[in-house]
């Protein structure tokens, strides 16, 4: 067949055409898109097609050695970033194999071809022609068809995203692919183990380019453990799985944490002695790579295990999370009692003044003596130290029970747990608690003024006197509202202190045993808060509920100084008669009579119409926020606030009382909403 | 599951669009063949063949046009060749279209989609089609040197003839199909014994199985060591459904998580299809073993690797060890580090009753409770009753009394048994088969709180106690077991509670016996109560001494025995299962009749609880006096007390009411003896199909004659 060019100048060609260089015949076809003989050159169409099928190879090299050389010589080093510079290398390396494969081709090249002729040549084995190459070029031919599949996929990624793309393509069958992959995937990940293990050892974020799966934001030290650290998913390789990346995170975060805000060094042996143990059980192969899942695993395992008891044993030794805990609870959650009533007691007077003539200055004082006067005196100066007066911002007609609360101050690196949001809900409960205290103190108070003054009532209720009588209606109209109250009071205050608090707090305690991490820690801590909040009906859901509890607040302080006016009144009186009465025995010994009458009716008529009406008042008013207030309880889904309203209306008397009022509406409210 | 296709325009651009165009540009200076002499022709035949071989359309050997999207493409000779020489080049055609079709196949089954098991193939036919090219090459030497003539190619092509025809009728079964997974490898399995008779295709084609299984074996290998299955193209043989979760165990009656997580997929490799059900239980034992957070890796001798392909016995060995190692590993976790049996034995010590004091506490506190109508109930108050009782009896020392919870239910036992019943699905009344019986049962449980008859019943009908089962125990004891324990817990206690009542109706007679009532209607009442007592103790002693703790025991036993998981399962169903039946909970005439029985006791229970107060009203004070005198006037009081008595009731106790009384009880007493005499009657009947019923016919019968 007549051809223009010899076989041998074609393989010549052929071989300079798989590693992307142009020949005399076969040059690159943009057209086309491949290397193709000329078209002006006179060829059999069998040497023009097998050429094309050949340089295919040489077409795929093209595209990736341009990738290697765009992202290694001319593009930024941002731009692809240690994992790409892992990458291209890898590829270059591979390449270099194929380098040697085409310079061992390139020897054959010059044997000639032996044609149509019965002379052997010595050397006539070696010679090249388009099939031999044919079956040189079929193996390249498969792994530069990978290397440009993944050129293709890996453009557009960076770091992680590169060895998870890698990673994908490692699902195949292909024995051949699969060894070529992971062999690949070996050289493109030692950048991101690297960063692993600086991470996890040392804490330090070596990532210039933004590849790590772990992302460090600059920021201040007390937000260092919530803010600090994010992990990037979208850097985060397939292979690694998503538990694994956040313990790592975790782990790194931890030694930060520690060398930062606690200042401490303790982690460095801690994750020395990490490695020293995977390294003992790893029986020597320790090193981290690609296809080691195991060996990163029992690593970051390790290293997490110990760096993380580190932590939580210095939080709980050093900053004695524990105590502060305790402390928090029973001086702003009022554990702590005889504190507690000492400071109402002393402060009480001072806090019914205006607010703005308030002095924070005395009110510490105040609250000193009571930490000397009680039990608090006995704990750590430390804790004491950190217990605060706060005043809050006041409006006008403010008492200073409004504005009156007590801080804690929760000093680094603890303020990571009892952060300000942390320390507001805090202070929310303590406010919502200090209320209930002041209440059932006040009614307290009411019943102390009550009980040296039954006499009164007993004293007027032996006469049939008209007057008196009347009197003893509104006292005892007094007793059993103020009975009542605090009946109610008391079932509110027990639920908060012991199904609450205290439940709560038992919980709490038991998940501090088990928190392995500082993770976990905030975790059970902010349970602990929510659930508070949650069940002392301080929630979102409750705020109805709790507007009617402060309204019923406000009503009994009402009583309160209704009772009083009352009873001063009727003490009055008394010292009155009792006057009177001597006046009397003496008047008897000296034989009058005169002015008996007068000086024992001076509690006047119609200030017991007034009080009367004003209690009735307050009595209706009463009943019906608590039932409204009852009628309300089920609507919350919480199952403790149920407990509740069995303790409220334990004998049933608010349900009969409220079926024998027959309201329609609310009954089929309360029925309905029993599950 | 993700889509990565090659992105190489290279390949189909030069596979289709430039060959035609190329051919169109370079056909016309293609001179005939038959103008040159023979050894010419000759010459560029060889030439052309050798192309044509690697899939290149020659001068005077071309595809048939039209015909490449067929996967036969199909060639044909210039025909003006010698025709001697062109007879031989026709020979050889098939190989190269053999060829053609085995290189498409490969080139095209390299893609991610067709799965592993297709990739493995494609790479084994590339290394022969590598052979093939050197083979080639090697032709193409001896035809430079000019050692090469047709008749020498023919000759040397021989044995490749073989092996392409050989491969391209495997390939183009697969192309039909389009197979992938395990069907591929029945394919090639089945073509390999197709072939017995040619040693070497068949030698070829089971090397090739291997090749191709090898991937299909290591997700096999992950299965059966670790309880994992990495599929990402889902040809293995066990399906994993991810959408189920082991928490629903606790909910979903049917247990679909242990039964369907995993199954089996229609095409099982034909030398594993033996062993499937037993890769399918090991590696679910594994996965719940690795589910309950033990890791565990079984390591297999290593001796395996060189065994010879196709035979499955080296696999067969190995999946044995990880069967065995995996069930007895799972049992070992559940019934020792999760304490089966301690959990089944708190199990029962609720559902079956066997500590009484618990039960008798909460009875007696949430009597009150239990009375209401079953819709008034507070849930959260009987729970704390229920914790109550638990924690001040011996229960306490359970140390998982707090997983007990109770419950109540939308409507009577009977009635939701009864409407399983009429809606009658199943031969519940001859077979007694708990399965289908069960299964309606649920199936109404829903649709029966709607119905208007039940809003009235009470609590004490439709409480019913329930069990939360943590992770892996739940595998035993399901949402089905725990019904079951449900049903017999109610029976139980439905029990329970009228013999209580007949108890106190006891206590109430108790108070008269200073009075004379030799000859009134008291005594009758008296002779009553015992037999229902007697009634009512004889059913509960056959219930729990006669079905549930010989049950028990033998349960226990074979399950100290029982060897894998699903045997332990097995056990516990089949124990239930037989609680239920001889319990007569499954034979709804019966069941019907005792609830008559019941219905009669309780309706003389609150009769005489409401007549019997009243004549004996005056008691409490004349006590009182009574009380007060001294010893040695004692017995002369009693005899002047009850002289009294008796006076007092002559007063209270007035003819009518006497007569009231009388005839009511007078009823009742035959309702009583006549549904007795039914119900032995009834288990009688039913005691051929279960023998244990003759014992309590007996026992019951016994009291029947005794009237």
């Amino acid at each position: 067949v007549e051809s223009e060019v010899t076989e041998a100048a074609l393989v010549r060609d052929v071989v300079y055409a798989c590693q992307g260089i142009d020949g005399r015949y076969v040059k690159f076809d943009s057209d086309q898109d491949g290397y193709v003989i000329d078209a002006n050159v006179k060829v059999p169409r069998t040497t023009r097609v097998l050429v094309r099928r050949l340089c295919e190879v040489g077409w795929l090299f093209r595209r990736v050695r341009n990738h290697i050389s765009e992202s290694l010589e001319d593009g930024p080093l941002e731009a692809i970033g240690t994992v790409g510079q892992a990458f291209c290398a890898a590829l270059q390396e591979e390449l270099g194999d194929y380098y040697r494969l085409m310079a061992v081709l390139e020897t054959q090249v010059y044997h000639p071809i032996p044609f149509m002729s019965g002379s052997v040549t010595n050397n006539g084995g070696n010679y090249l022609s388009l099939r031999r190459l044919a079956v040189w070029l079929a193996e390249p031919l498969t792994r530069m068809r990978l290397m440009a599949v993944l050129v293709d996929d890996c453009k557009t990624l960076r770091g992680g995203a590169v060895a998870g793309a890698i990673h994908m393509h490692l699902q195949h069958g292909d024995p051949l692919v699969r060894s070529f992959l992971k062999r690949l995937l070996r050289r493109v990940c030692a950048p991101i183990y690297e960063m692993i293990r600086r991470w996890v050892l040392e804490g330090e974020v070596d990532d210039l380019y933004g590849e790590f799966f772990v992302g460090a934001q600059p920021v201040k030290a007390e937000a260092l453990w919530r803010q600090g650290y994010q992990l990037q998913t979208s850097m985060l390789p397939s292979f690694i799985p998503e538990p694994l990346a956040k313990r790592i995170l975790r782990t790194g975060k931890s030694i930060n944490f520690l060398r930062v805000c606690c200042e401490d060094q303790g982690w460095a042996k801690a994750a020395a002695a990490a490695v020293a143990t995977v390294r003992a059980s790893a029986n020597g192969r320790g090193g981290l790579g690609y296809g080691e899942t195991e060996a990163l695993e029992s690593l970051v395992a390790e290293a997490a295990g110990r760096i993380d008891r580190h932590l939580i044993q210095i939080v709980y030794n050093r900053y004695k999370f524990r105590d502060q805990c305790l402390a928090i609870k029973r001086y702003l959650l009022l554990g702590q009692g005889d504190f507690i009533q000492y400071l109402m007691d002393l402060v009480g007077s001072e806090l019914s003044l205006p607010a703005n003539t308030l002095s924070a200055f005395k009110l510490s004082g105040t609250l000193e003596s009571a930490i000397r006067a009680s039990n608090a005196q006995y704990d750590d100066s430390d804790i004491l130290d950190r217990l605060r007066v706060k005043m809050m911002p006041h409006s006008d007609g403010d008492r200073g029970w409004d504005v009156f609360s007590l801080q804690y101050d929760a000093r680094e690196p603890l303020t990571t747990v009892f952060t300000e949001d942390v320390m507001a809900i805090y202070l929310r409960i303590f406010n919502f608690l200090w209320r209930l205290k002041r209440v059932e103190h006040a009614l307290s108070a009411t019943w102390q003024t009550m009980k040296p003054n039954c006499s009164v009532g007993r004293a007027s209720a032996i006469k049939g006197d008209g007057v008196k009588s009347e009197l003893t209606v509104v006292l005892r109209r007094c007793q059993t509202l103020r009975n009542e109250m605090n009946h109610f009071v008391t079932n509110l205050q027990y639920y908060i202190m012991f199904e609450v608090l205290e439940f709560s707090w038992a919980n709490f305690l038991a998940e501090m045993e088990v928190a392995h991490d500082l993770d976990e820690l905030i975790a059970a801590h902010e349970k602990y808060l929510s659930s508070i909040v949650e069940k002392a009906l301080l929630g979102e859901r409750s705020q109805l509920l709790c507007k009617t509890l402060f309204s019923l607040f406000d009503l009994i302080l009402r009583f309160r100084g209704l009772a009083d006016r009352l009873f001063e009144n009727a003490r009055e009186t008394e010292a009155r008669n009792q006057n009177a009465a001597r006046q009397r025995s003496k008047d008897l010994h000296s034989g009058s009579f005169s002015g008996r009458k007068s000086s024992m009716s001076s509690l006047s008529g119609d200030f017991l119409t007034s009080i009367s009406e004003e209690m009735d008042a307050v009595a209706v008013e009463y009943s019906s926020l608590l039932e409204g207030f009852i009628a309300q309880l089920p609507a919350q889904q919480h199952v403790d606030l149920k407990f509740l309203s069995f303790r409220l209306d334990f004998s049933e008397f608010y349900t009969r009382q409220h079926m024998s009022m027959s309201t329609t509406p609310l009954k089929f409210k309360r029925t309905s909403l029993r599950i | 599951q993700q889509e990565i296709v090659l992105p190489t325009p290279y390949v189909s651009l030069s596979r289709k669009a430039t060959l035609d165009r190329e051919l169109a540009s370079n056909g016309e200076n293609v001179r005939s063949l038959g103008a040159y002499s023979p050894a010419v022709q000759e010459l560029l035949a060889i030439d052309d063949l050798l192309y044509m071989m690697v899939g290149i359309e020659g001068n005077y050997i071309r595809l048939r046009r039209g015909r490449l999207k067929e996967n036969s493409p199909s060639l044909f000779v210039d025909p003006t060749m010698d025709s001697s020489i062109q007879e031989l080049a026709k020979r050889l055609l098939p190989l190269c279209e053999n060829y053609l079709i085995v290189s498409q196949f490969a080139e095209s089954r390299s893609h991610f989609r067709h799965g592993l098991v297709n990739h493995a193939f494609a790479a084994a036919l590339r290394a022969i089609l590598q052979d093939y090219h050197a083979m080639i090459a090697q032709l193409e030497h001896q035809f430079r040197l000019t050692r090469l003539s047709l008749q020498g190619l023919w000759f040397f092509c021989q044995p490749m003839m073989g092996v392409m025809s050989a491969l391209s009728a495997v390939v183009q079964k697969a192309n039909v199909k389009n197979i992938s997974g395990a069907a591929m490898l029945n394919l090639l399995q089945s073509q390999a014994t197709a072939m017995a008779g040619d040693s070497s295709a068949r030698a070829l084609l089971q090397k090739l199985t291997q090749a191709a299984s090898a991937p299909y074996f290591g997700i096999l290998e992950r299965w059966i060591s670790e309880g994992v299955i990495d599929d990402p193209y889902g040809e293995f043989l066990i399906d994993e459904n991810k959408a189920l979760q082991k928490e629903s165990l606790s909910q979903d009656y049917h247990a679909t998580y242990w039964h369907q997580r995993y199954s089996l997929r229609q095409d099982v490799p034909g030398f594993l299809s033996g062993l499937a059900e037993n890769i399918l239980t090991a590696g679910k034992y594994l996965n719940a073993v690795r589910e309950c957070g033990h890791s565990i890796k079984i390591q297999f001798p290593d001796d395996t690797q060189s065994a010879d392909a196709g035979s499955s016995r080296p696999y067969m060995e190995r999946i044995n060890i990880a069967y065995s190692h995996a069930s007895s590993e799972l049992l070992n976790v559940i019934l020792n580090k999760f304490d089966l049996m301690g959990r089944l034995r708190s199990v029962k010590h609720y559902f079956f009753m066997d500590q009484g004091d618990f039960l008798v506490h909460f009875m007696d506190i949430a009597k009150d409770e239990l009375m209401k109508r079953s819709s008034t109930i507070v849930m959260e108050k009987l729970q704390s009753l229920l914790e109550l009782a638990l924690r001040t009896s011996v229960s306490a020392s359970d140390p998982y009394h707090d997983d007990l919870t109770c419950n109540v239910e939308k409507s009577a036992l009977l009635t939701q048994l009864q409407s399983t019943v009429t809606t009658g699905i199943g031969s519940i009344e001859t077979g007694g088969n708990p399965e289908s019986f069960l299964a309606n049962l649920s199936l109404n449980g829903s649709g029966l709180g709607t119905q208007s008859g039940t809003s009235n019943i009470t609590g004490i009908e439709t409480f019913t106690l329930d069990y939360k089962v943590p992770w892996p125990l739940s595998l035993v004891i399901s949402r089905k077991a725990l019904t079951k324990y449900q049903l017999i817990f109610r029976h139980l206690f439905h029990f329970k509670h009228v013999e209580r009542q007949l108890c106190m109706t006891w206590q109430a007679h108790q108070a008269t016996r200073r009075l004379s009532f030799v000859g009134t209607a008291i005594s009758r009442s008296y002779v009553l109560c015992q037999k229902m007592l007697h009634f009512m103790q004889s059913m509960e002693h056959y219930l729990t001494f006669e079905v549930l703790e010989p049950n028990w025991h033998s349960m226990e036993t074979s399950m100290q025995n029982s060897k894998s998981i699903d045997e332990v399962i097995q056990q516990h169903d089949k124990f239930l299962d037989k609680c239920l039946k001889e319990c007569m909970l499954l034979w709804p005439q019966i069941l019907k009749k005792l609830e008559a029985l019941k219905a009669t006791c309780q309706q003389y229970a609150t009769t005489t609880q409401w007549l019997i107060p009243s004549l004996n009203s005056p008691d409490n004070q004349s006590s009182s006096d009574y009380r007060g005198q001294s010893n040695d006037y004692a017995v002369r009081a009693t005899v002047r007390t009850r002289l009294r008595f008796k006076q007092l009731s002559l007063r209270n106790w007035k003819a009518d009411d006497e007569r009231n009384f009388k005839s009511t009880l007078g009823r009742i007493d035959d309702e009583f003896k006549a549904e007795l005499k039914e119900l032995i009657f009834l288990l009688i009947s039913h005691s051929q199909t279960e023998p244990c019923f003759a014992h309590l016919a007996q026992a019951l019968q016994g009291e029947d004659t005794l009237v």
